[in-house]
């Protein structure tokens, strides 16, 4: 078991199965020689070459699209779109053409590639590079969504969405690339659709996701250490496919749920598993279900703006005390 | 925390609160019985519902209420001194709404720039909800105690709701510790778990429905509970007394049950015009059961067998083709019930009359009915019966035979329409017709007498009832399995 960052460990999965398959490629802006602008990919061009550690030319809609067309003739290509607000330059590749090609094909084309990017706010670039985009991504049918907040899970998500044998979007949350984590050593791989328990109490359920998972775990310290509530924190590290066995299981149990995002509020995934939880749970409901989510407003560059967009701990402890109270 | 006047049965309305055994400034513990109540025939105990100290009494005792009136309040924690408590029994001021800082709208919403106004209109109710919700309850609480307690029944969570139909509770009974005193899940599972708690240590508290009724239990209501209780009770009609000189005689004030009971005996006799109808049975084969099985019965059981269980029996299996008596007046119509709740009247000396029901006793063999009747006499001797113990009845035995009456004219105990009274069995010279011609044996013979109510039915349909219930006793091949 080592200490690895978060950026450390996406080098760490990719290069895990570049060994283990030489069909895995990895593309995109600055990825080989510069190793990442977040370098996240350093050491992967000396260890495996130009041929399979591509640069690009700036055109997320080139390199999405080299990606489609590798994967159909049987590469595992993963790309580095750089800022997950990209995204929005690439939809008619990655909505309509990647997300439909298995279905449209009746199978007979799969596409095992993975769109990594840097996602969500926190390290003030502004409305235009700091967007948490992974609800943009849900609402589209055939696109698995990942978003890991601790480097063992990076490394093993990364794993397993490269041996995915349908697209994979693999969001890294920016602002969690300097944090560090245990991160096993040798081959690690874990099943993406498994959320994880990461903290087990009596009061109430709080389902959080990449960057909010830190933060949701330590408003449950602050609201057990000073209001003696016992919360679970649930990190549910995929959105699609989403672990609503371990969601409601974790509701049943306390009969309150709260939900952390990052993305703006209208049509968050909390909404979804609000849902989720209301249509199945409703019986088991102790209290509204509440969420805490960033405002529905472009996102600010500044220190002390953006700091008040995302939920921190103090929203958070907020939020459940006016719940659980 | 609010000590409610618990629900204490299906029909039960009010209760009265007979002593405190704590005043203003006690403290008590969880499950600290706090004060005696009594209703109907019933009297039971109330535990606190938490640890901290009584900062009011509302309810002196002696006074009756309604179910679910705030009895006592008490303030737990450290806060709870007695000093403290004394000032706020004296000034129990509401809670403010405290709108402004209980209830900030989300900062996302607040947040929003005027570009988002229209979003921000459409989606203001979707996300004021957690906001809203508390400040509505803090407004609604400043009622009193009384409104606080009500507001606790208007919002139960889902999760609350469930458990209370589960476990049928009466969620009165429970105290809340949520905002503005809402019932909380955890509230509910620690009560479940205070109550089995508390039912294993074998005291008679039961603040609770302990079952739902039968579909025939819930139909009439309980005898005594059905009579309207004005705030000040009206004397017990009955003729005026005639110019009695006061000095003359001992006064012996009526108990609450000599009460209850003069009162529902004179409104049955008001309601129902009573006809008594009596046969005359042989109960030679209950005999002859009863003497082979007295000693095996007696070692097995703890008590002797008696006439009753068989006379029960008998008079169950007579109902179903008699239902007409199995009944109760409703209005323009005469209510069928689908089972024999059989009400079996038990003298308590001193302490009075008390008829507690078997339900579905039709169901039962002679020896579990023996069984059922030996319980609830038991428990009614030993002041263990629960309230709805007394609900529901729809057919009644009254026993006087140990005596060795002759014949009792009984009472319809309200609002069934016919009752049964088993006097003494004695050895009688009895003529027996043979085909060698007659006979005369010693036989124990006794008088079975029925009330019953000639709104319901008329006399030939009550006698052809009797004559059943006579054949069955005289005829049936009686078997006990001991």
């Amino acid at each position: 078991m080592a200490q690895l960052t978060y950026r450390d460990a996406v080098a760490a999965g990719m290069a895990q199965e570049m060994r283990r398959d030489p069909n895995v490629v990895l593309l995109g802006e600055d990825v080989a020689a510069a190793g990442g602008v977040f370098k996240a990919t350093v050491g992967l061009l000396d260890e495996f070459g130009a041929k399979r550690v591509k640069d690009t030319p700036i055109s997320e809609q080139a390199i999405v699209g080299a990606a489609m067309g590798a994967a159909m003739t049987g590469l595992r290509p993963v790309v580095d779109l750089m800022f997950s607000d990209f995204f929005a330059v690439c939809w008619d590749i990655v909505a309509n053409q990647i997300a439909k090609t298995r279905y449209m094909t009746d199978g007979q084309v799969t596409l095992p590639l993975v769109i990594r990017s840097a996602n969500g706010a926190g390290s003030r670039f502004g409305a235009q590079h700091s967007q948490s985009v992974e609800n943009w991504a849900m609402t589209i049918p055939g696109l698995k969504i990942v978003a890991p907040a601790f480097p063992g899970d990076v490394k093993g998500m990364l794993a397993a969405a490269i041996r995915d044998e349908d697209p994979v979007l693999f969001f890294e949350q920016k602002s969690l690339y300097a944090t560090k984590g245990e991160v096993p050593d040798g081959e690690h791989v874990i099943e993406l659709g498994k959320a994880n328990v990461i903290r087990e109490g009596t009061d109430v359920t709080i389902v959080a996701l990449a960057l909010m998972v830190p933060r949701a775990l330590k408003a449950a310290e602050m609201l057990q250490e000073q209001h003696g509530i016992n919360a679970t924190v649930i990190d549910l590290r995929s959105l699609v496919p989403l672990d609503t066995q371990t969601i409601l299981r974790e509701v049943a149990k306390t009969g309150r749920l709260v939900t952390v995002e990052e993305n703006p509020r209208l049509c968050g995934w909390g909404a979804e598993i609000s849902s989720i939880v209301a249509e199945e749970l409703f019986w088991d409901l102790d209290g509204p279900i509440v969420r805490v989510t960033t405002p529905h407003i472009p996102l600010a560059a500044a220190n002390n703006l953006e700091d008040a967009q995302l939920p921190n701990p103090e929203r958070i402890v907020a939020s459940v005390r006016q719940l659980v109270d | 925390m609010n000590v409610l006047m618990p629900q204490l049965g299906e029909t039960v309305a009010e209760g009265t609160v007979a002593n405190w055994h704590k005043k203003v400034g006690d403290s008590v513990i969880a499950d600290e019985i706090i004060c005696d109540i009594e209703t109907d025939k019933v009297s039971m105990e109330i535990p606190s519902p938490g640890a901290g100290v009584i900062t009011k009494i509302l309810v002196p005792a002696g006074t009756t209420v309604e179910v679910g009136t705030v009895l006592a309040v008490i303030e737990s924690g450290a806060s709870a001194s007695a000093g403290a408590a004394a000032t706020k029994s004296a000034a129990p001021a509401p809670q403010p709404p405290a709108a402004a800082t209980e209830a900030p709208p989300p900062s996302w919403y607040a947040a929003m720039p005027p570009a988002m106004s229209e979003a921000k209109e459409q989606y203001t109710p979707q996300a004021s909800t957690s906001s809203a919700a508390p400040t509505q309850l803090a407004v609604a609480s400043t009622g009193g105690p009384q409104a606080a307690a009500r507001d606790t029944h208007q919002r139960l969570s889902p999760a609350v709701r469930r458990l209370a139909a589960e476990h049928r509770l009466d969620l009165a009974a429970v105290s809340g510790s949520g905002r503005n005193g809402r019932i909380t899940r955890r509230n509910v599972v620690e009560f479940i778990q205070t109550r089995q708690t508390t039912a294993q240590a074998a005291a008679p508290v039961a603040p609770v429905v302990a079952h739902a009724p039968t579909a025939a239990a819930s139909a009439p209501a309980a005898p005594t509970a059905a009579a309207p209780t004005p705030a000040t009770r009206a004397p017990i009609p009955g003729p005026a007394p005639a110019s009695a000189p006061a000095q003359l005689g001992t006064s012996v004030p009526f108990t609450r049950i000599r009460r209850l009971t003069a009162e529902h005996m004179v409104r049955s006799k008001v309601t129902s015009p009573h006809v008594l109808q009596a046969v005359e049975v042989d109960f030679q084969r209950v005999d002859q059961v009863r003497k082979t099985v007295r000693d095996a019965w007696k070692a097995k059981h703890g008590y002797s067998l008696t006439y009753l269980p068989f006379i029960g029996n008998a008079v169950c299996r007579a109902l179903l083709d008699y239902p007409h008596l199995n009944s109760s007046v409703q209005g323009d119509a005469l209510l069928l019930h689908p089972q024999v709740n059989l009400a079996i009247a038990v003298d308590l000396g001193a302490e009075g009359l008390v008829a507690p029901v078997i339900k579905a006793a039709e169901k039962l063999s002679v020896a579990q009915l023996a069984d059922a009747i030996a319980d609830i006499a038991q428990r009614s001797r030993a002041n263990r019966l629960k309230p709805d113990d007394f609900a529901g009845g729809t057919y009644t035995l009254s026993n006087s035979g140990t005596f060795g009456t002759l014949i009792t004219a009984p009472i319809i105990n309200q609002p069934q329409v016919a009752i049964l009274s088993t006097d003494g069995v004695r050895k009688k010279p009895v003529v027996i017709e043979t085909s060698e011609g007659d006979a005369i044996a010693i036989r124990p013979v006794g008088v079975l007498a029925q009330s019953f109510d000639h709104r319901a039915v008329d006399g030939a349909y009550s006698a052809a009832f009797l004559d059943r219930v006579r054949k069955l006793l005289e005829t049936s091949h009686w078997v006990i399995d001991v």
